[in-house]
């Protein structure tokens, strides 16, 4: 018996083992690639763009990839999905602002404080919200959006209220084309710091306990991961960076409304981007924020001032749902993956084998333990097993 | 008890025991003031019918239920109301009841999960080092899923799957393993390649509780058999006292 399941080993091991190094050096190259398209895009779109506003509609969509992937951090690789992420990019935009404002710090400073501030309000926001999963969670998500709108809108001699904030710009000498420019290439930076940690994370220890979570939370805890300090890190990583977003936006639009900045509607682009591009991947979410921000620019410009931008997004949401439940990208490389050479039947043959090396194995383990006993239950065990068998092949 | 005393002359080691633990739901008082021995370095078993309170009782010694009064001792250590994570550091690893993976990971991340690190700069080092990926790999050949350690672990059969969450248990190096059904929903076959790893490992040292229903692998696999009814043991032994002990025969066989 050992004999013939080290010899039936053998060369299962070496054929699995060629296919995955394949795969994933493929992948690799994939990225790079990926990542160098992005790069030179990045790089020749401010001064390939025609004209101002299309300029400035880069700017946008950079700013929702920096949202997007800010939530990410929190919706990917723990599962948890915030719809009130528009709570943190407000209070980085407006806490960008008021330091600005009320302290006169040199604009990047009130920036950089402000993503600490948020940092800081994050730890007893993530504690309670934490406590709850699933729907209740997305609940007490939204809560804390609307709270906060309410605290803007209503302290209007801190905030500004509805009359809005203006906040002074931090280059007063640019013309509008190059401050969209230098902007372009700031959201740009940002991204890239993120898209940078989002890969270390995943590939970290820490990342693999987030993904744990994201798949079976009590498992995960049962096995050793200390779940809800991993969460609160993954929630106060997110929320920071998504301050972060919210402060650039600030810096570069140089006017905030509470009714815009703590809007349910910013939080639900921001998981409608990740979704629709995948939230298991790095570049799910820009890519998620191209697709969508063309697409609010493009509806925006057709349909005016109306709402039918909003249902035409609904439309592409509902459209990504129903075909690619999983996202773009995951959906492109099975499309890819189809034209390649098919791995899974290594594995379909494989399962069979084991099966076999499992029979021949349990025969051998039972007797090991029961002896006899084994051998009396034997033929009733037979007639239980045969229909099970038949049903995998 | 009376098995204690029928079988006087071993002395018995244990690690690992309750004292008057409790759980009550609502009205039902699901474990009511449990005293539980475990024998160290022996497989024990906990069999009762079905209701009686056995999977209530393994979630507060592991941790995922809070007790609402009672103690449990493991390692001379008071463990009560402990956080799971830190049950499972001290030395208690776990399967579930209904066998629970991480089914959108691939098979060797999923015991590589079980990992043990602390510190930030070792949790943002990669995952996979050279070392926990010998041992994970090592673990997976020995329940015998090694040449799918790249499929995702949902497109495993169920019985691959058993066997799965029991090599992540593994990585965590336990000396006590608590096992929930590990025979429910499994082809006999693999009943007893699970069997038969079992008692290898106990072979090696290690503590084994298991929950199961499956009379022929509880009598023929364990040293020590506890019997629960209505939240509490009642009787407790060898297999073959505990089979002639006419109280478990009225609770569990219903002669």
């Amino acid at each position: 018996m050992p004999n013939a399941s080290s010899t039936l080993a053998a060369p299962e091991r070496a054929a699995t083992a060629a296919t995955p190094t394949d795969r994933s050096r493929r992948r690799k190259i994939a990225t790079v690639v990926a990542l160098i398209v992005a790069a030179v895009v990045v790089g020749i779109f401010p001064a390939a763009a025609p004209n101002a506003y299309i300029l400035s509609a880069g700017v946008v969509i950079l700013s929702y990839a920096c949202t997007a992937t800010s939530w990410n951090f929190m919706g990917g690789f723990t599962g948890y999905i915030s719809l009130g992420h528009a709570a943190w990019f407000g209070l980085g935009a407006y806490g960008t602002g008021i330091l600005v404002r009320d302290l006169g710090l040199p604009s990047f400073v009130a920036w950089a404080l402000a993503g600490v501030v948020v940092a800081i309000i994050t730890v007893p926001i993530g504690i309670a919200a934490l406590r709850v999963r699933g729907a209740s969670f997305v609940i007490v998500s939204i809560a804390f959006v609307l709270i906060l709108l309410l605290v803007f809108q209503g302290w209007g001699s801190f905030t500004g209220g509805s009359n809005g904030l203006v906040v002074p710009r931090p280059f007063p000498d640019l013309m509008r084309p190059v401050h969209h420019q230098v902007f372009f290439y700031l959201f740009a930076a940002l991204l890239a710091a993120m898209l940078v940690l989002w890969w270390a994370i995943n590939r970290s220890r820490f990342g693999i306990g987030l993904k744990a979570i994201r798949e079976d939370e009590d498992k995960a805890e049962a096995l050793g991961i200390p779940t809800r300090n991993y969460k609160l890190v993954a929630y106060i990583i997110s929320a920071t960076f998504t301050g972060l977003a919210g402060g650039m936006y600030a810096l570069w639009f140089g006017d905030l409304d509470p009714i815009f900045q703590f809007s349910i509607l910013l939080g639900s682009y921001m998981v409608l981007m990740a979704l629709l591009g995948g939230i298991r991947h790095l570049l799910g979410p820009l890519v998620g924020a191209i697709i969508v921000g063309i697409g609010l620019e493009v509806f925006k410009l057709q349909f005016g001032d109306t709402q039918f931008h909003l249902v035409a997004t609904g439309l592409l949401l509902a459209l990504v749902v129903l075909f690619m439940p999983d996202g773009i990208i995951p959906a492109l490389q099975a499309g890819i993956k189809r034209f390649g050479p098919q791995s899974s039947s290594i594995r379909e043959m494989t399962a069979g084998e084991l099966a076999e090396r499992n029979r021949a194995a349990g025969v051998s383990g039972a007797s090991v333990f029961a002896g006899r006993k084994a051998e009396r239950e034997g033929v009733e065990n037979e007639d239980a097993t045969t229909p099970t068998e038949e049903e995998k092949r | 008890m009376t098995a204690t005393a029928a079988s006087g002359a071993t002395t018995t080691v244990s690690n690992l025991s309750t004292r008057g633990l409790t759980k009550v739901f609502g009205g039902v008082r699901a474990v009511d003031g449990a005293d539980v021995t475990f024998h160290e370095g022996k497989i024990n078993a906990l069999i009762g019918p079905n209701g009686s309170g056995k999977t209530t009782f393994f979630n507060c010694v592991t941790g995922m239920i809070k007790p609402d009064s009672g103690t449990v001792t493991f390692k001379d250590r008071d463990i009560t109301g402990k956080a799971p994570h830190a049950i499972a550091h001290a030395g208690i690893g776990r399967s579930f009841q209904l066998c629970r993976i991480f089914p959108r990971m691939s098979v060797l991340d999923n015991v590589l999960v079980a990992v043990r690190r602390t510190g930030i700069r070792s949790l943002l080092a990669p995952a996979r080092t050279e070392a926990e990926v010998t041992k994970a790999r090592q673990l997976l050949v020995r329940v015998g899923i090694d040449h799918l350690e790249n499929a995702e672990a949902r497109d495993l059969s169920y019985g691959q799957q058993k066997l799965l969450e029991l090599a992540g248990v593994l990585m965590g190096d336990p000396d006590t393993i608590m096992l929930d059904e590990p025979a429910g929903g499994v082809n006999p076959s693999l009943i007893g390649r699970i069997g038969s790893l079992v008692q290898e490992l106990n072979a090696e040292g290690t503590t084994f509780l298991i929950v199961e229903h499956n009379m022929d692998l509880v009598m023929s696999l364990s040293h020590h058999v506890i019997v629960f009814d209505r939240g509490r043991p009642i009787a407790e032994g060898t297999p073959d006292i505990v089979q002639s002990d006419p109280r478990v025969l009225e609770a569990y066989l219903g002669v």
